[in-house]
Formats: structure tokens, C-alpha cells, sequence
């Protein structure tokens, strides 16, 4: 795994503004049109070896998220941050702001937050597109104002491209991935690796991959591996818990990751206004736990990914104290039992850093259970 | 050992206390018999504005925080909310929520009221929690009933003008939505009517609260939560506003007679969160035998105040909408840290608070994760003795009464020791 912590260094040696952006949704490209580099703060438990700044400021009981975000930015890693953005997401995250500037207070610094509430009624109830228009706008303004920069359509247009292409390149991983072509391991770290450097370097680094690794047009059809699995949840799973699925024979042929499908499935097309630009981006986002407004699209979703991909089972990565998520997984089972689709369920939590003989043993009833569905035929559907 | 002479202080059975269980218990039959005759049920959120539903002819609400409130304080709580794990909710989540799918589940079954009658409609609202949104979602899919959701931003600093016309807009849809599915005119003049009662009501809640300036105080904090049920299942009705002009009555009676809850009160606390249902008695009548007595709660001074305020924000006879998404952020959840550090501020030196119990929540993550740092901060700007214990609201399978009190001896101890360093020699 990349050492992020360099890639942090790296983009402050070379003088670059640095934007740290959570949740899992932020508006990249209009970061990057203004000349920012926007890093999603996702995926930082490898680079964080304690979190004992954030316990001094987080209780227990926050998710493994929110306490590595929290110590990532009350550490040195912090320090080459030129700024933070958030958007309402869940009931941890939106008390985080205050919270780390109480903590970088405590050391001295300072960095300017900009927040934004993102509209979170049901869009056939609620007309909230003016409202999302004149944050996204006021956003706008903020940033010009704190680094002096002038929003240029022009410079967003191909901004809008390059994450466009982007986000095409790695779903093109994905199908390697479900075509057994590609580790769901080495998938994970690249796409992880993406959110901390400049989206050209992102970009370059997945062309080569796929340079080596070129798709051939049949594999945009499932392809006949056996043993296939979705994988559900907000983060991957940790790598040991990858190795022990794959060493099982499964093979993860559809993805309701929040930070990787979910993230990285829909790009509005062009349009003249960066305010409508994302209404458009937030209003057809693939369905998430975090967006409230998208749940009754979530069922339908992980359907139709089930059925696109022919999977045989769903694997559930629970994040311990992530209520968001916790709230729909029951449901979601029962649905999947009733098309006869088997589950597992896999809780994470910041603790387990380890292999543990616990969850290879489910894994591996697991992959038993599906072995023997394979030979007795279909799911309901 | 606490003295058990003295344990039968701190929280007692008023006159204000015995019409409360009237009017609950009122409240429930009347919500049970009404949705029997065919009223339009609808299941709000505690922060919902219910005197909207005034302005229909047969609407009438339940509210599943309140009954989840009500089960933990008659000792169901642990009974209902394993039946919630049993299908699957993590015993993670909030213990309200578990509560609640637990008593819907099982058909009502083991409730202080029988449940709640089945909805018409849900309603949701982000502001005190988006966890909120995901349980009623549970029902929405289960039974197949419309779910509408609040959307409130959350209040860093003031509300702005834009805030408030996006959540009174939300507010004509919401109306809308009922016209539509219950078939039902709607009346703003009623609405109008019931806003008039709220600020009888809350004008007499505030005038209650402040007995506990007094010294010693005229309530302990535990009276305080129990009143607060019936604002949130009798809101904007004559009867709540008549209940609360009593209830403040009798506490200024009292304090004029010289009849306090704790009468030899050394210790003046506050309490930060979520009342601890399963322990009101018990917690009471321990912290009175140490002559200490918790006298105010952000759970409860927050009630018809703005964000980041003390006092009361009064209906003023304006546009009902208007007035109702000014007050909307009324309640201590939706409000960053600074404004619940300036609400608090207020509240510690009108109250003259000796020590605050900042009581860390894990039901309730919206309350709780801030806490740390306002501990801090009330410590090291106000000077203020602050404790953190670990209290969970409503499953008292979280609670360890021990070491809970290991932790307030404590503090007590340090006001003393604050005390003696400032006595002159
Ligand atoms: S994992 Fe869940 S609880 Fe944690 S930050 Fe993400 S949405 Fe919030
Ligand atoms: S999480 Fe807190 S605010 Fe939300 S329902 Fe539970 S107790 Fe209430």
C-alpha cells in the first residue's frame, strides 16, 4: 500500500493548494477547476498507526471513520491541508468541524472549513434544486475569496472530462476484478491511492494499468468465474479479510462500496452552470446509506447489480457504530433470502487489524454455501 | 452507602406530577380511540412541529421517541429492544430506535400504551438526527406507508433567511401531503390558535425552570424531564398551556413556603444530554443524599429557545410558518458546539451552576460527540468542575450505577476542594 502521508508531502512541496474533502461525495471537479487539489479523506486507517489525538477529542463509540479522519488532520499530515470541505452526511460527521478546530486549536493552527448543506428530502417531495444551487454558488464565492482564485466554466469543463474519464478507467478495473484479471486487493489500493493525488497523476497511473491489463470487449459481458460475490458496505473490507475471500475461491464480480462504486458510478453530462452541474450529479447519484433522499433507489440498485452480474452471494462489511448502514441491513437480507440469494454479514471495526481464524471460517462456510448453490441451480428473480 | 435517611428526598410525586400521569395517560386513550373511529394517524419525529396538525379536522400523531422515552422509565426498554436485536438491529443503535422496532414488531406488545396505532403516514426530520430518518425508513418499507422528511440544515451559528424559507417550504408540502392523503382541508387560523397556546406554554415552562435559581433550587432536573412529555404529545392544545401554568404555580408556591426537593442542596449541577430514563428515580434520590442536586439540563432549557439561547423565543402572532421554522432548531441536537457552549454559558451563571455531568451517550452520537471538547472548554473558560460519565438514555443494560457515582463523588469533591481554595484564610 502507498504511503499516503508521502503523497500529502509531495503536493506541498510542489506548492499545491490541498483541499481535504469528507464525506465520500464532494464536488471534485469544481475544486480542481480552481486550480485546487481535492483529497477525499477516505481509507486512512492503513497511514494512521494510533488515534490518540483523536481520543482526545472522540469517544469510542464514533466509527473507525471519523476517529482516523480526526487524527489524521490533527497530525502532521493535517499540516499540508490549505483547507477542509464537508457536506452533511451522517449524525458523527456533522459534528466533526467544531471538533477539529477545537483540535487544531489546541496546537495552534488553524484551516478554514467550508461546509455545505446538500439537500437530503426525497427530490418528488421536496424541490430542493434552488436551495443546492445557491450553496453550490455561495461555495463558489467562499473559494474564490480564501485563495484568490476566479471560477472559469472553461476550466471546469475539463475538469468535468478529466474526472469523467477517470471515473471510466476505474470501472473499467472493476470488470477486471470480476473477471478474476485483477485482485478485489490490488482494485482497492489503486482506487484508494487515487483520492490522494491530482486527478492527472490518477489518471496516468490507471491508463498504464490498463495499458498493460487491456480490456477486450468480451469482458464487458459477465464472464463465467465461479463463486461470485457483491461486496456491500462503506468501505472495503481490510486487505487480510480481501486474502481470506479470494484464498476461499470467491471472486468480487459487483461492488456497493460507498467509497468505490458508489462514488465513481454516475458523471452528469456537460452543462453550462456548475450549480446545475451538481444538482444533476447529487439528484442521480448511485443510491448510499448517506443520502437519505436515494433509499428507496437502494433496493432496486443492489437488484439490478445482482442480476447484471449473475452474483451468487452479498457480502455485508458492517462499520461497527455506522448506524446509516446498520439500519438498512436487515431489510436488505430478508429481500436477498427471499430471492434466495445467500448473505454474509462481516462487522469491522478499528480494531481489528488482524487475521482472524473467526471470519476465515465464515468466509469459508460461506464460499461452501455458494459452491453447492452453484450445482443446484438459480435464485429467484 | 448513601444515608438512607435521607433518600427519600430529591424527586417527589407533586400535584403537578399526579395531573401528568392524567394527562399521559389521556393522551395515549385519546390517540388510541381517535385512530379506532378512523382519524388520519400520523408518526412525527419529537421536533416535527405538531401544531401543524391543528390546522386539520382529524389528524392526530404519535411520536415513537416519546413512547421509546415512556417504556425505558416503566422498565420495558431492555425487553423491547431485544426483540429489535433478535431481528437483526445492532444492539449499536440508538436505543430509542431498538425500543421502538422492537414494540411496532411485536404488534405492541408489552408497551405502557399498547403501542402506537399503526400510521397513515410517516414523518421524519434530520434535525435532531439523521438515524431518525433510516428507522422510520424501516417502516416505510415494511408496511408500505409514506415516509415525508424534514430536511433541516444544521445550525453552526444562527439560522439564515435562506435556512428558514427552505424549511418553510418544506412545511407547505408537508401540508399538502396530508390534504392529499387523508383528504382533509387545512386551517392555518387553527394553526395560529395552537401557536397561541405553545407560548402560554412555553412562557410558563421557562417561568417553572427558572425555580431553580433559587437557592435552594425549586426543582431538581428530574421533574424537568418528566414534564417535558406532554410538550411533546400535547403540543399547541389549551390543556399543556393550562398544565404548565400550574406546574410553574406550584413549584413558585413552594419555593415561597420554603418546600425544596433538596433542602440542604451544597451542590448545584448540570446535566448535558438525553435524560436517563431508567434511572430518574434512583439517580434522584442518590445525588439528594449527597446534597447535591442536578437543577438544569440542555435537554430541557433548550425547549422554546433559539439556537444558542437561554431565554424564550415567543410566537408573536405572525405568519404561523414563518414563526415555526424560526423555532424549528429549538432543541439542543441540531446546534454546533459553539451555540450549545453559549446556551450553557448562560444557563451556568443565571443558575449559578456549581459543576456540570456531561453524560456521554452512546445511543446518541449527535448529542455526545462534542462533549469532550465542551467539557474542556466549560472547565478551562468558565472554570467550571465537569465530569463525563457514560449513560445510555433509555437500555439501562449500558449503565454501571457504580461507576457512574464513583465519577460524581468526584466531582463533588472537586467543588469542594475549588470551594476551599477560595475561601480566604
Ligand atoms: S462510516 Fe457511517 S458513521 Fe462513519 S462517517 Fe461514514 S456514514 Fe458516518
Ligand atoms: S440518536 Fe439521539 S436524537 Fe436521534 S433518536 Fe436517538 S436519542 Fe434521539
Amino acid at each position: 500500500m502507498k504511503n499516503i502521508n508521502n503523497d500529502m508531502k509531495d503536493n506541498k512541496a510542489k506548492g499545491r493548494k490541498v483541499i481535504g474533502c469528507f464525506p465520500l461525495y464532494p464536488p471534485l471537479e469544481l475544486f480542481h477547476s480552481l486550480g485546487l487539489v481535492p483529497v477525499t479523506l477516505w481509507g486512512l486507517k492503513d497511514s494512521i498507526p494510533t488515534t490518540g489525538k483523536s481520543d482526545r477529542h472522540l469517544q469510542p463509540y464514533a466509527c473507525s471513520v471519523a476517529r482516523h479522519l480526526t487524527e489524521f488532520l490533527l497530525s502532521e499530515n493535517g499540516a499540508a491541508l490549505d483547507g477542509l470541505f464537508m457536506y452533511n452526511a451522517c449524525d458523527t460527521l456533522r459534528n466533526l468541524p467544531e471538533i477539529i478546530n477545537c483540535g487544531l486549536a489546541d496546537t495552534g493552527r488553524s484551516l478554514p472549513i467550508f461546509k455545505i448543506h446538500l439537500p437530503m428530502a426525497p427530490r418528488e417531495q421536496t424541490e430542493s434544486r434552488a436551495y443546492l444551487r445557491a450553496r453550490i454558488k455561495m461555495l463558489i464565492n467562499e473559494l474564490e475569496e480564501a485563495y484568490q482564485v476566479t471560477f472559469s466554466i472553461e476550466k471546469f469543463r475539463q475538469s468535468v472530462s478529466l474526472y469523467r474519464e477517470m471515473r471510466k478507467l476505474c470501472k473499467a478495473l472493476e470488470t477486471l476484478v470480476a473477471n478474476g484479471r485483477m485482485s478485489y486487493n490490488e482494485f482497492s489500493r489503486i482506487i484508494r491511492d487515487g483520492w490522494f493525488v491530482p486527478a492527472e497523476d490518477q489518471l496516468l497511473a490507471l491508463q498504464k494499468i490498463l495499458q498493460d491489463r487491456p480490456l477486450s470487449k468480451r469482458e464487458h459481458v459477465p464472464s463465467a468465474v465461479q463463486s461470485r460475490i457483491v461486496v456491500s458496505g462503506i468501505l472495503p473490507p481490510p486487505l487480510h479479510m480481501i486474502q481470506a475471500f479470494e484464498n476461499a475461491g470467491l471472486t468480487f464480480v459487483g461492488n456497493d462500496i460507498a467509497s468505490q462504486n458508489r462514488a465513481l458510478f454516475y458523471t452528469p453530462a456537460m452543462v453550462d452552470d456548475p450549480a446545475d452541474y451538481y444538482v444533476d450529479f447529487y439528484n442521480h447519484h448511485y443510491p448510499c446509506t448517506t443520502l437519505l433522499y436515494t433509499a428507496d433507489r437502494r433496493v432496486a440498485a443492489i437488484r439490478e447489480l445482482i442480476l447484471s452480474t449473475r452474483a451468487q452471494g452479498v457480502v455485508f462489511i458492517g462499520e461497527k457504530f455506522c448506524e446509516f448502514e446498520y439500519f438498512e441491513i436487515p431489510h436488505l437480507e430478508k429481500i436477498l433470502k427471499d430471492m434466495g440469494v445467500p448473505t454474509l454479514f462481516l462487522e469491522v471495526s478499528i480494531d481489528d487489524n488482524d487475521y482472524s481464524e473467526a471470519y476465515v471460517t465464515r468466509i469459508e462456510t460461506f464460499a461452501e454455501l455458494i459452491g453447492s448453490a452453484n450445482q443446484g441451480g438459480r435464485y429467484a428473480e | 452507602m448513601p444515608n438512607e435517611d435521607k433518600l427519600k428526598a430529591g424527586h417527589k410525586k407533586t400535584e403537578a406530577g399526579k395531573r401528568l400521569s392524567k394527562m399521559m395517560i389521556n393522551d395515549y386513550m385519546r390517540l388510541h380511540q381517535k385512530a379506532g373511529e378512523g382519524a388520519f394517524v400520523v408518526w412525527i419525529a419529537i421536533v416535527v412541529p405538531a401544531e401543524l396538525f391543528s390546522g386539520f379536522e382529524n389528524v392526530v400523531y404519535g411520536v415513537p421517541e416519546s413512547h421509546a422515552a415512556m417504556s425505558a422509565g416503566k422498565g420495558v426498554g431492555p425487553l423491547q429492544c431485544e426483540k429489535a436485536e433478535r431481528l437483526g438491529y445492532s444492539m449499536d443503535l440508538c436505543s430509542y430506535a431498538r425500543i421502538d422496532l422492537g414494540t411496532a414488531f411485536d404488534g405492541g406488545k408489552d408497551s405502557p400504551t399498547f403501542g402506537l396505532p399503526k400510521p397513515h403516514l410517516l414523518i421524519s426530520d434530520n434535525n435532531n438526527c439523521s438515524l431518525l430518518v433510516k428507522w422510520f425508513d424501516v417502516y416505510h418499507r415494511t408496511w408500505d406507508v409514506p415516509h415525508f422528511i424534514l430536511d433541516i440544515p444544521f445550525c453552526y451559528e444562527q439560522q439564515t433567511a435562506r435556512d428558514l424559507n427552505y424549511i418553510s417550504s418544506q412545511y407547505r408540502d408537508l401540508i399538502r401531503t396530508i390534504e392529499t392523503l387523508s383528504g382533509q382541508k387545512f386551517n392555518i387560523d387553527r394553526v395560529r390558535e395552537a401557536l397561541e397556546h405553545t407560548k402560554g406554554a412555553l412562557t410558563n415552562w421557562k417561568r417553572f425552570l427558572k425555580t431553580a435559581a433559587s437557592r435552594p433550587a425549586g426543582l431538581t432536573v428530574f421533574d424537568s424531564f418528566v414534564q417535558m412529555a406532554p410538550f411533546l404529545t400535547s403540543r399547541g392544545t389549551k390543556a399543556l398551556a393550562e398544565h404548565y401554568r400550574l406546574l410553574a404555580d406550584e413549584t413558585e408556591e413552594n419555593v415561597a413556603k420554603g418546600i425544596f426537593p433538596v433542602p440542604n442542596e451544597k451542590y448545584r449541577l448540570l446535566w448535558d444530554n438525553i435524560a436517563p430514563w431508567h434511572q430518574l428515580n434512583k439517580m434522584s434520590s442518590r445525588l439528594a443524599a449527597l446534597n447535591a442536586n442536578l437543577i438544569a439540563a440542555s435537554y430541557t432549557y433548550c425547549m422554546g429557545s433559539l439556537e444558542g439561547e437561554f431565554d424564550l423565543y415567543p410566537y408573536d402572532g405572525g405568519d404561523p410558518l414563518t414563526y415555526l421554522a424560526r423555532i424549528q432548531n429549538f432543541s439542543i441536537c441540531p446546534h454546533g458546539l459553539e451555540l450549545r457552549y453559549q446556551a450553557m454559558q448562560r444557563a451556568i451563571e443565571t443558575l449559578g451552576i456549581d459543576g456540570v455531568i456531561f453524560a456521554s451517550n452512546r445511543s446518541c452520537k449527535v448529542y455526545s460527540l462534542m462533549q469532550m471538547d465542551m467539557l474542556k472548554r466549560v472547565t478551562e473558560r468558565l472554570g467550571i468542575p465537569s465530569v463525563m460519565i457514560d449513560v445510555d438514555h433509555a437500555d439501562i443494560r449500558k449503565y454501571s450505577e457504580e461507576s457512574v457515582f464513583t465519577r460524581i463523588e468526584a466531582l463533588l469533591e472537586v467543588i469542594d476542594a475549588k470551594r476551599g481554595a477560595q475561601t480566604p484564610r
